[in-house]
C-alpha cells in the first residue's frame, strides 16, 4: 500500500515538474521568438516620449506694481477620434461657442487625414467658452441613457498659458506684443524677450505609469517692473489725443522722462493698439516706424535744438548771456541768406532775447562765431546722429551731417543751428537736453526699474552719458531759458512752478523742399528748475489749427506738466522751498 | 539521551522512526517549503514597497502637475485682477461715483514729520522662493536591483 502512494507521489511529482518545466521552456521560447523581438522594439518606441516644459512668461508692471502683461489661461478644443460618438453634435457645439464654421469643422471630424486619432479643432479659445462648454459635455452625459455615452464624448480640452495685456492700448507702443508662437515684438517685448520668456526644458519622458520621472525645474522667466507710470501714461495718451483733436495735428508724440536718472515715465503717441488684438496691427501701421515713433521715427526739430547750439556757444566760452549782437533780420552763409522765422529784423538783442524770440540769425551767428569743428563737436557729444541706447526695439539713429560728408554744404552750419538739415528722434531730444537739466550730465533715457527673479527684486542701476557741458553752464542755461518763457508769458508755463524750456516749429521737408504748409510743433521742457523732477517733450505733426510750436505744443506741454505734478506729488515751488526750509 | 543496553528494542524503534523514509521526505518537504515561504516573502515584500514607492512617485508628479496648474491659475487671476482694476475701468467707477479728476490749485500738501516717498514698488516675496528645484529622492524611483548595484559600486569605491 506504501509503495502504491509512493509510486503515485513520484508520478505526479514527475508530472507537476514537466510541467513547470514546460512552462519554462515555453516562456524562454517566447522570450527569444522574432515576433518578441518586434515587440520589444515597439515597447522601445513607446517607452519615452521628448517633452518640452516652457516656463511662464515673466510679467511686466508698471512703477507701482500695476500689471501691465500677464498670462491668462486658455484653451485648446481637440477630439479624439478613436472615442468620438457623434461627430454632429461636437461640431455644432464648438462652432455655435466659438464662432466658427460648421460645416468645415464636420467635414474635419467626419474625414480627418489618414492615420490621425486627434484633431485640433480651435485653439487660444477663452476660458469662459471652454468652460460653457465643459458643463456642456457634462450635462449631455448624465443625460444620456444608461451604458450610453452623452454627444460630446471625445471632446478635449487643455489649457496652458497665453499672454495678456489688462490695459489694452495703454502704453501698447512701450509694452509692444507677443505673437502665439510666443515671440515678443517692438518695446519691451521684443528688448527683453530672452529674459522674460526664461529657457524651455526638453526632456525623455518614460510613459510607463509605473515609471517616476522628475518633473524638470524650468524656471520661470524674470518679470520686470518699468519705470512707467500708468496714471501718468494714461494722462499723456488722454491729454496727446484731446491735443490732437484741438489743433487739428495728424499724430503727436509725448514723452515724459525724469532727467535726473534717465527713467522714462511715460511716453505717449498716437495710433495705438490693442495688444490682445495683435494681429491687426497691419491695419494700424503703415511701417515699423509709426509703432513708436518717439524713439524710431526722425524729423528735423526745429527750434528746439536752439537750446543745444547756446549751450555750445556758452560752454565754449563764445558768449555769455548779456552778450548783444544786432539782428539784422537776415544772414548770408554758404551763399544762402537765412531769416528769422517772421523775415523781420529785431535790433539789439542779447542771449536771453535771442531764445526768448526764436532768432534764426542769432543761431547762424553763435554757430559761425564757434565755427564748424566746435560746433559739430558739441552736436555729436550731444548724441546727434547716434542712438541713445533707450531699451526699447526699434530706436533709430537719425542723422547729423558732418563737413567732409558728401552732402554737406557750408550752409548747413547755418541751418543746423537752428534745427534744419538735421534729423532726430525725441527720444534724442530729450538725452541731449537733459544735460541741460541734469548739471551738465546726459542721462541715457530707459524704461526697465527693476527685474524680478526667484522672489527677489533687483534694482537697474541709471546710467549716464557724456558731459558736453559744464554745471556751471548747464544753470546759466536753465536759468536763460525760464527767464525767457516767463518774459514771453509763454503758453507753456505752469502755475506755481518755475519750468524752462523751448518751443520749436520746424517746416517740413517733402522731396528736398520745405513745405509751407506743413510744420512740425514742439516743445521741450523741464522744471521745477532748481530741481528738476521732470523733463516733457511734446512734438504734433503738422497742427493745422496754427503752425506754431509756441501755439500749439507749448500749452500742451502746460496741460501735461499741470498733471505730472500732481500724479507725481510734487508739491508747488513755494510749498516745496518751505518743506526744506524745515 | 542515553539509551539503556537492556533495551535493543527501543533502539532498533527509535532508529527505525529516524530513519524511516517517509520521515525524510518529509524533512526535504519541510525545507523546500520553507525556502518557499521565504522567497514568497521576500517578493511579496519588494511587490509591495515597488507598488507603493511607484504610487508615491506619481503622487510627487501629480503635485508637481497641480503646483503648475495652481501657479497658471494664479496668474490668470491676477491678470483678471488687473483687468477690474485697469485705469478706464477704474476711471469708469469713478466718475460714476461722482468723483472728478483733482485740479492743480485744489491741492493741498501737509508735512508729515518721518515720511519717506516711495520711489517706486518692492515686490519682493516676503519669503524667497526655494531656489533650488525639488527632487524626487531616489528610494522613490529606484529598483531593489538598482539599490543593490549603488551599494556594491559604494561599497566597491570605500573599499
Amino acid at each position: 500500500m506504501r509503495q502504491q502512494y509512493a509510486w503515485r507521489s513520484q508520478v505526479l511529482a514527475g508530472a507537476l515538474a514537466f510541467f513547470a518545466l514546460a512552462i519554462i521552456l515555453q516562456m524562454t521560447r517566447i522570450q527569444n521568438s522574432p515576433e518578441a523581438e518586434v515587440f520589444r522594439q515597439q515597447a522601445e518606441n513607446y517607452a519615452y516620449e521628448w517633452r518640452t516644459f516652457y516656463p511662464n512668461r515673466g510679467e511686466i508692471y508698471d512703477r507701482n506694481g500695476r500689471l501691465l502683461a500677464g498670462e491668462k489661461m486658455v484653451y485648446e478644443l481637440g477630439v479624439d477620434l478613436n472615442v468620438m460618438t457623434d461627430a454632429h453634435a461636437i461640431a455644432y457645439a464648438v462652432s455655435d461657442t466659438i464662432g466658427m464654421n460648421y460645416e468645415q469643422m464636420l467635414e474635419v471630424l467626419q474625414a480627418p487625414p489618414e492615420g490621425i486619432s486627434y484633431v485640433v479643432l480651435a485653439d487660444f479659445v477663452d476660458a469662459s467658452q471652454a468652460q460653457y462648454l465643459q458643463e456642456l459635455k457634462k450635462a449631455l452625459n448624465e443625460q444620456a441613457p444608461e451604458g450610453a455615452l452623452g454627444g460630446l464624448t471625445g471632446l478635449q480640452f487643455k489649457v496652458h498659458p497665453q499672454r495678456s495685456y489688462p490695459e489694452n492700448s495703454l502704453a501698447s507702443n512701450i509694452i509692444g506684443f507677443v505673437n502665439r508662437e510666443g515671440k515678443g515684438y517692438f518695446g519691451v517685448e521684443e528688448k527683453y524677450d530672452t529674459l522674460l520668456a526664461g529657457n524651455p526644458v526638453r526632456v525623455l519622458v518614460p510613459t510607463d505609469p509605473n515609471k517616476a520621472f522628475e518633473i524638470p525645474h524650468a524656471p520661470d522667466g524674470t518679470s520686470l517692473v518699468l519705470s512707467i507710470n500708468r496714471d501718468l501714461q494714461a494722462a499723456a495718451e488722454n491729454i496727446l489725443d484731446a491735443s490732437l483733436i484741438e489743433y487739428g495735428a495728424r499724430d503727436g508724440v509725448i514723452v515724459v522722462m525724469n532727467p535726473q536718472s534717465g527713467e522714462l515715465l511715460a511716453v505717449a503717441a498716437t495710433r495705438r493698439m490693442d495688444l490682445n488684438q495683435f494681429w491687426n496691427y497691419n491695419n494700424i501701421y503703415d511701417n515699423a516706424t509709426d509703432f513708436n515713433p518717439a524713439i524710431s521715427k526722425t524729423y528735423e526739430p526745429g527750434s528746439v535744438s536752439k537750446i543745444l547750439t547756446m549751450a555750445a556757444a556758452l560752454d565754449s566760452g563764445t558768449v555769455t548771456p548779456n552778450t548783444t549782437y544786432l539782428d539784422t533780420g537776415s544772414i548770408l552763409i554758404g551763399g544762402v541768406t537765412i531769416q528769422n522765422w517772421d523775415r523781420n529784423p529785431w535790433g539789439v538783442q542779447n542771449m536771453v532775447g535771442c531764445l526768448q524770440h526764436s532768432l534764426n540769425v542769432c543761431m547762424v551767428t553763435l554757430s559761425t562765431q564757434m565755427g564748424a569743428g566746435t560746433f559739430y563737436s558739441y552736436l555729436d557729444t550731444f548724441g546727434l546722429g547716434h542712438l541713445t541706447g533707450v531699451d526699447l526695439a526699434g530706436e533709430a539713429a537719425g542723422r547729423l551731417k558732418v563737413p567732409g560728408d558728401p552732402d554737406w554744404y557750408p550752409v548747413d552750419l547755418g541751418t543746423n543751428s537752428f534745427g534744419q538739415g538735421v534729423s532726430v528722434t525725441p527720444i534724442q531730444m530729450l538725452a541731449a537736453t537733459s544735460a541741460v537739466a541734469n548739471n551738465g550730465r546726459m542721462v541715457i533715457p530707459h524704461v526697465l526699474y527693476a527685474m524680478l527673479r526667484d522672489g527677489r527684486q533687483y534694482k537697474v542701476p541709471d546710467q549716464f552719458g557724456a558731459s558736453p557741458i559744464t554745471e556751471q553752464t548747464a544753470d546759466t542755461l536753465s536759468e536763460m531759458l525760464a527767464i525767457s518763457l516767463e518774459s514771453e508769458s509763454s503758453l507753456a508755463l505752469v502755475p506755481g512752478y518755475r519750468v524752462a524750456g523751448k518751443t520749436g516749429t520746424a517746416q517740413v521737408p517733402v522731396n528736398g523742399i520745405y513745405d509751407g504748409t506743413q510744420t512740425n510743433a514742439s516743445f521741450i521742457g523741464w522744471g521745477p528748475v532748481d530741481d528738476p523732477q521732470f523733463m516733457i517733450y511734446v512734438w504734433l505733426e503738422t497742427p493745422t489749427t496754427s503752425p506754431w510750436g509756441s501755439e500749439t505744443a507749448a500749452p500742451v506741454f502746460s496741460e501735461m506738466a499741470q498733471r505730472t505734478v500732481i500724479l507725481m506729488d510734487i508739491p508747488p515751488d513755494n510749498i516745496r522751498q518751505q518743506l526744506v526750509k524745515k | 539521551m542515553n539509551i539503556p543496553t537492556h533495551l535493543p528494542n527501543v533502539n532498533h524503534l527509535i532508529h527505525a522512526y529516524r530513519v524511516a523514509p517517509w520521515r525524510v521526505q518529509r524533512q526535504w518537504i519541510g525545507n523546500a517549503l520553507l525556502l518557499v515561504v521565504v522567497f514568497a516573502m521576500i517578493a511579496a515584500l519588494y511587490l509591495t514597497i515597488t507598488s507603493r514607492t511607484a504610487i508615491a512617485g506619481r503622487d510627487i508628479q501629480d503635485l508637481s502637475e497641480a503646483i503648475n496648474y495652481s501657479r497658471q491659475v494664479s496668474s490668470d487671476m491676477e491678470t483678471r485682477l488687473a483687468e477690474l482694476t485697469s485705469v478706464s475701468s477704474m476711471e469708469e467707477r469713478a466718475l460714476n461715483m461722482g468723483f472728478r479728476p483733482v485740479q492743480p490749485g485744489e491741492m493741498e500738501y501737509l508735512a508729515v514729520p518721518g515720511y519717506v516717498k516711495q520711489d517706486a514698488v518692492d515686490l519682493s516675496a516676503s519669503t524667497p522662493a526655494q531656489l533650488s528645484a525639488l527632487t524626487i529622492p531616489p528610494e522613490y524611483n529606484q529598483s531593489l536591483l538598482d539599490w543593490m548595484d549603488e551599494r556594491l559600486i559604494s561599497a566597491r569605491r570605500y573599499q
